[in-house]
């Protein structure tokens, strides 16, 4: 049978939300951007009030509003803490092979268990991620460890973004983009 | 008392990786980034680059707290800082240390023109905490670096005179350390530097000049500072401040009065380190590479301990000098050939007929040398009374007279013409000319005061 090549409602319906999406979810390119191997930092506020930085492994998002951010449990469990005391989150996500950021923050987030089809997504994401910091002149071998983690210890941070900023390097670096 | 040490850490403070950072606002709103330098300070500081002011510079004025993970490029390990902020700093050494890094890194990633140092945040580093254990073995060189250091010394401690302790120094930095490219320069009393010898080009470059803050050798030595990079960067660039500074004084219409310089045209790793001699910076020593991130903290910290014996060896051998007098002229055949010696007062710069030979204080001693040659044809002269003739103008202090007379000789030999120093002796030596001279003293007006 031939492939259908005529327009449908659906397409219709995609492409208004696209063009004047709900401001609760976030717009198709940037959830393209956040699952498109780019490299999380993770900002949190532990409990003695102190800032807590971690790096994620990848990014999932979920019916364009849950951002789910991939990390590893065991080196990370001042993050954990800080989360589950009720901590802000703020994550800034970085393509390394244009520095295109993108900052994301949020009132608060939470622990999630990975879901079943989260672990060959991260390799996808990291393989893409690797791949980009060769080209900017990691070795091969610098590249995969930056990326490497470990397939059992991930868990998610679960989170509904408040504010989106731009974190590209340069001038207006910090705007935040209105929705 | 402190439980990490942060030393150990340093190869995660070379600015290869990029680094994270958190900071909080005083509502408790974290605030992620990535930050292009963390660097090492001492056994309890780090320095963080400021380059923009943005949120993380607020909550930092707010709150003086931080939290960085850095990754050692070498082995991809990774750690965790807690830090808290202590102060800005926006010139001196630390700063010109982390701008010269930064251009590197800025370089590296087409960002030279967005990313510019505003100032150094230190901090006090509070933990330590090891995110990701060592994931690569660090690649192996050649002739470990205090071997090589040691090795090195030895051949500095056997120089006997200046001449051979510069040569030891080049010749041990290509045989010990297997550096390519290598410069040795000594500093002027107004902060110019002079190539002295050189090795790796193809030419030697003997003579010369760097500007004060002229590229990484030019920082080193104002700030008294080793300065490293390494990628290319724009910036570093020698040259350009020469041919501003000759346009502003009028000179380009004229014989270009300097040497070009030697160095590689696009260098991807540079060392300057500074020659420190009784305190005072005497010198600089340069090293380059077509390699990125050929000298790493370990290279810069060997090269500091042969720059410190140098000093150490200059210092001596200024004190060490015999107190010989003047011995009797010797008879020299004068040869044949006339020759006119063109001396410009403004800058001291002889001209041998119409090609430019040196100036500054070593254009001053030959023009010296010279007047007194041809009034009295006294031949044989001592490092010593040159030092005593105030009409030199040498600093009372660490004035380097014998690296001038070194790069005088050697200038000389180079052009191979008309004129020689010879060493006759411990701190002595002789005007050998092969040519009937003409001296002639082109800017009368303003002529010093020689005796």
């Amino acid at each position: 049978m031939a492939t259908n090549v005529y327009a449908t409602p659906i397409d219709d319906l995609n492409a208004w939300r696209s063009a004047a999406p709900d401001p609760e979810t976030l717009p198709p390119h940037l959830v393209a951007f956040l699952q498109g191997g780019v490299f999380p930092t993770i900002g949190a506020r532990g409990p003695d009030g102190r800032p807590m930085v971690a790096t994620g492994v990848g990014t999932r998002v979920e019916a364009g509003q849950t951002v789910r951010v991939l990390v590893m449990r065991r080196p990370n469990p001042g993050l954990i803490e800080a989360i589950a005391a009720g901590s802000a989150l703020a994550v800034t996500f970085s393509r390394a092979r244009d520095h295109r950021s993108i900052q994301l923050k949020a009132a608060s987030a939470k622990t999630t268990p990975v879901a079943p089809d989260d672990i060959c997504e991260m390799a996808r994401q990291t393989a893409i991620l690797a791949d980009e910091l060769t080209e900017i002149g990691y070795t091969r071998a610098q590249a995969d460890a930056m990326v490497s983690h470990d397939p059992d210890d991930l868990v998610s941070i679960a989170f509904r973004p408040d504010r989106i900023y731009t974190q590209t390097p340069g001038p207006g670096a910090g705007a935040e983009l209105e929705r | 008392m402190r439980s990490f040490d942060l030393g150990a850490l340093r190869g995660a403070m070379e600015g290869v990786c990029a680094s994270n950072l958190c900071t909080c606002d005083a509502e408790g709103m974290p605030n992620a980034s990535m930050i292009s330098q963390v660097h090492w300070v001492d056994s309890d500081h780090v320095a963080l680059s400021y380059q923009f002011f943005n949120k993380t510079r607020a909550n930092l004025l707010a709150t003086r707290q931080a939290s960085v993970s850095m990754t050692d490029a070498r082995t991809m390990a990774r750690w965790r800082l807690q830090l808290d902020y202590v102060e800005t700093r926006t010139e001196g050494p630390l700063f010109e240390v982390m701008k010269a890094k930064l251009a590197g890194i800025a370089s590296l990633h087409g960002l030279e023109d967005v990313f510019r140092l505003l100032g150094a945040d230190i901090f006090r580093v509070l933990s330590v905490e090891e995110v990701s254990p060592p994931m690569l073995e660090p690649p192996r060189r050649g002739t470990p670096l205090l071997a090589a250091a040691r090795a090195c010394m030895n051949d500095l401690a056997a120089a006997t005179d200046f001449d051979e302790l510069a040569d030891a120094a080049l010749d041990g930095l290509v045989r010990h350390f297997g550096i390519a490219h290598a410069m040795l320069l000594m500093a002027e009393g107004d902060g110019r530097l002079y190539a002295i010898g050189s090795r790796g080009y193809a030419a030697s470059g003997v003579g010369a000049e760097v500007m004060p803050g002229e590229g990484v050798i030019g920082v080193a030595a104002r700030e008294g500072v080793p300065i490293r990079i390494g990628h290319f960067s724009a910036d570093y660039r020698y040259g350009a401040a020469l041919g501003a500074a000759a346009l502003s004084a009028g000179l380009l219409a004229e014989a270009p009065r300097s040497v070009p310089f030697p160095g590689l045209r696009t260098p991807h790793s540079q060392i300057a380190v500074p020659i420190l001699s009784e305190g005072c910076v005497t010198g600089v020593l340069f090293a380059e590479s077509d390699e990125s991130l050929r000298f790493w903290n370990e290279d810069e910290d060997a090269l500091v301990l042969i720059t410190g014996q140098i000093g150490a060896q200059i210092a001596l051998l200024r004190r060490d000098e015999p107190a010989a007098e003047a011995p009797l002229p010797a008879a020299v055949a004068p040869g044949a050939g006339l020759v006119t010696v063109r001396h410009y007062a403004r800058d001291d710069s002889v001209f041998l007929d119409h090609d430019y030979l040196i100036k500054g204080v070593a254009g001053a001693i030959l023009w010296r040398l010279l007047r007194e040659h041809c009034a009295t044809g006294r031949t044989d002269f001592t490092n010593r009374e040159l030092r005593l003739d105030r009409s030199l103008r040498l600093p009372l202090h660490a004035e380097n007279l014998d690296a001038r007379l070194v790069l005088l000789r050697r200038r000389l030999e180079e052009r191979d013409g008309c004129l020689r120093l010879e060493k006759t002796g411990r701190g002595q030596f002789r005007l050998v000319t092969a040519a009937r001279l003409v001296l002639e003293e082109a800017d009368e007006a303003q002529a010093p005061d020689v005796a």
